[in-house]
């Protein structure tokens, strides 16, 4: 069983949207955890569901979305969460 | 929304815009709106109103959306509650007066005092729906403007009439058998020409059009379910993704129908993951530009003959919608050999009246190939002529257009946006990264070392909508170049590849 962590996934994602941030005139320390990446207009659902894809290969990890709420991902401090609990509680694992 | 409401609050909106509208200028209004029920009253409204609509999108840069109005020449616009806000910077520097409605808005004082030289219809201002004078649409005249991305760093808008739009309709209602007892997606942005599937097949037989938040769409599978959807029109690569997160998975959507795919090449590993998660749909790869009307051939997906079928891991784009005619032929515009590849060109009843404004690019891209009579459009697309009786294969574009997630770009626009923002003479532009559909972006390359890419990319972002906008800009001290002095793109692409 693979592990990661909220702050991984937090440095992973930040790092992968780092130029739609800047143009914002954001850095990714200051970004706050209850960030709407989709109301501020950093993401539209095509890129969120890619951002996914991104974690994905980059943990080398297989989510299992089929129960995803939308309302867990467009926010950067539950969406961190909600892959590192599925992680705890054993939805996914390592591929 | 019942369809009573979508009339009434149409008619309201039409009755005004045939009282107050500024006169003069071309019979077209601008709808800026983000799928919301204003957006489609404000649809409707202009069609009842006899003007063609030009979708604006609030998620563009107000510059652009600025040039899209000041090309048309529209003088009404209707804006709903969410891209009020984008007015201002769409406003400046236009100095014609446009009668802007708000039909959400309950106060406009402020606004009237902001734009003090438009006209502004607030909610209040609005006619009552009796008082709209029916004008029987021409089917000559324009039924909408759709501006895409265009080569040379200007958009063109594509001019598609009422008699297109129509035969388009006729064909896919028939076809798919549509009741008012469908329900179907809705997936697209107005400025996304396969919008009119969603609203005028829906409407022509009164089914119901579910449409979903941006947040919504993030699990479309769960808004299937939820929606109880019977029509599912997409880009593929949203099935890409779908597939990718485990939400293709056998028996998942049974009130689908119709599994519908449109935009961009659909690969065969989701249209078979997709037609076992929808087992009780036919799936239907459709093709075509918007200068085609939305769509122009399609290829029925059979899960025993299909694979077959498929080259290069792409579905097949079939065969030409009927009276819908096809020509596949070589530099010369001559028919090329069955199972030879050429350009697709492509006529009938669909062929758009061409360019606003543009004849040049008009005559350059609709045209009479040698020993034909009628006019064709040159897709500038790469196709396989079928042998016997098999379908239309995909291969390709011939020049620099790419589909980013299915929306239409041409890396020379972007090219054109860098050259001009960069002060240099080289300046490349590449989809990036692939994916099994398109690309996933786009990424550049700029033959000058002491330049700050980062004020580039701002500048680009004022011009070009945000799917267009280049995610790096590579800074070189000069570009590679290929035998014929062109600038080498594969030898770019094998860097980045390098670098992934």
């Amino acid at each position: 069983m693979k592990l990661v962590s909220a702050n991984e996934v937090r440095l992973l994602m930040l790092s992968t949207l780092q130029t739609q941030l800047a143009a914002m005139g954001l850095t990714s320390d200051d970004v706050p955890d209850d960030f709407d990446l989709l109301a501020k207009g950093v993401v539209d659902s095509m890129a969120i569901l890619e951002l996914i894809a991104t974690i994905e290969r980059h943990f080398d990890i297989k989510i299992d979305f089929e129960d995803l709420d939308p309302e867990n991902l467009t926010i950067i401090g539950p969406f961190c969460r909600y892959i590192e609990e599925k992680s705890g509680n054993g939805s996914f694992h390592a591929s | 929304m019942t369809y009573r409401e979508l009339r009434e609050r149409a008619a309201g909106i039409a009755a005004t815009l045939q009282r107050r509208t500024p006169p003069g200028g071309p019979p077209l209004t601008g709808v800026f709106a983000y799928r919301s029920p204003t957006a489609f009253a404000g649809v409707l409204a202009t069609l009842f109103r006899g003007h063609g609509y030009v979708p604006l999108n609030p998620t563009f840069p107000p510059e652009r959306t600025r040039m899209m109005l000041q090309r048309s020449g529209c003088r009404a616009v209707i804006v709903d509650s969410q891209s009020e806000e984008q007015l201002d910077a769409v406003l400046e520097a236009i100095d014609e007066e446009l009668l802007l409605i708000l039909p959400e808005k309950t106060q406009v004082e402020g606004l009237q005092r902001r734009w003090a030289k438009h006209r502004i219809a607030g909610l209040k201002d609005l006619e009552r729906p009796m008082a709209w004078d029916i004008e029987p649409a021409c089917p000559d005249s324009i039924a909408y403007l759709l501006f895409t991305s265009g080569s040379t760093g200007t958009p063109k808008g594509v001019m598609v009439a009422h008699r297109n739009v129509l035969h388009f309709v006729d064909v896919m209602v028939h076809r798919y058998g549509i009741t008012e007892q469908d329900r179907f997606s809705q997936t697209f942005d107005m400025t996304f020409d396969l919008s009119a599937f969603d609203m005028f097949v829906a409407w022509e037989r009164g089914a119901c059009v579910c449409c979903p938040s941006q947040k919504t769409l993030i699990n479309p599978g769960r808004f299937m379910q939820e929606r109880r959807l019977t029509v599912w029109f997409s880009v593929p690569s949203v099935g890409v993704f779908m597939k990718r997160l485990g939400m293709l998975k056998p028996d998942m959507y049974p009130t689908l129908r119709w599994s519908l795919f449109c935009g961009e090449p659909l690969p065969v590993e989701v249209a078979q993951a997709w037609a076992e998660a929808a087992p009780r749909s036919v799936l239907e790869n459709l093709y075509g530009p918007t200068e085609l009307t939305i769509a122009c051939t399609l290829y029925r997906w059979d899960s025993q003959k299909s694979p077959s079928e498929c080259e290069n891991g792409l579905v097949p784009i079939g065969e030409p919608y009927p009276a819908m005619g096809v020509l596949v032929v070589n530099r010369d515009l001559q028919q090329v050999r069955p199972g030879e590849e050429g350009e697709l060109l492509v006529t009938g009843p669909q062929l758009t009246m061409g360019y606003w404004q543009d004849a040049a690019k008009t005559a350059n891209a609709f045209v009479v190939p040698p020993s034909k009579n009628k006019i064709y459009y040159r897709t500038g697309d790469r196709v396989r002529k079928p042998r016997a009786d098999g379908p239309l294969v995909y291969l390709g574009r011939l020049d620099h257009q790419v589909k980013i997630h299915g929306h239409r770009v041409e890396l020379g626009e972007i090219e054109a946006h860098l050259r001009q923002e960069a002060r240099v003479e080289s300046a490349v532009a590449l989809a990036w990264p692939l994916t099994p559909s398109g690309a996933g972006g786009i990424v550049a390359f700029l033959g000058e070392t002491r330049l700050d890419a980062e004020a580039i990319r701002d500048k680009l972002r004022t011009k070009l909508p945000a799917y267009a906008v280049p995610r790096q800009i590579h800074l070189l001290p000069e570009l590679p170049l290929n035998p014929n002095g062109k600038v080498d793109r594969k030898a770019l692409l094998k860097i980045l590849e390098a670098m992934a």
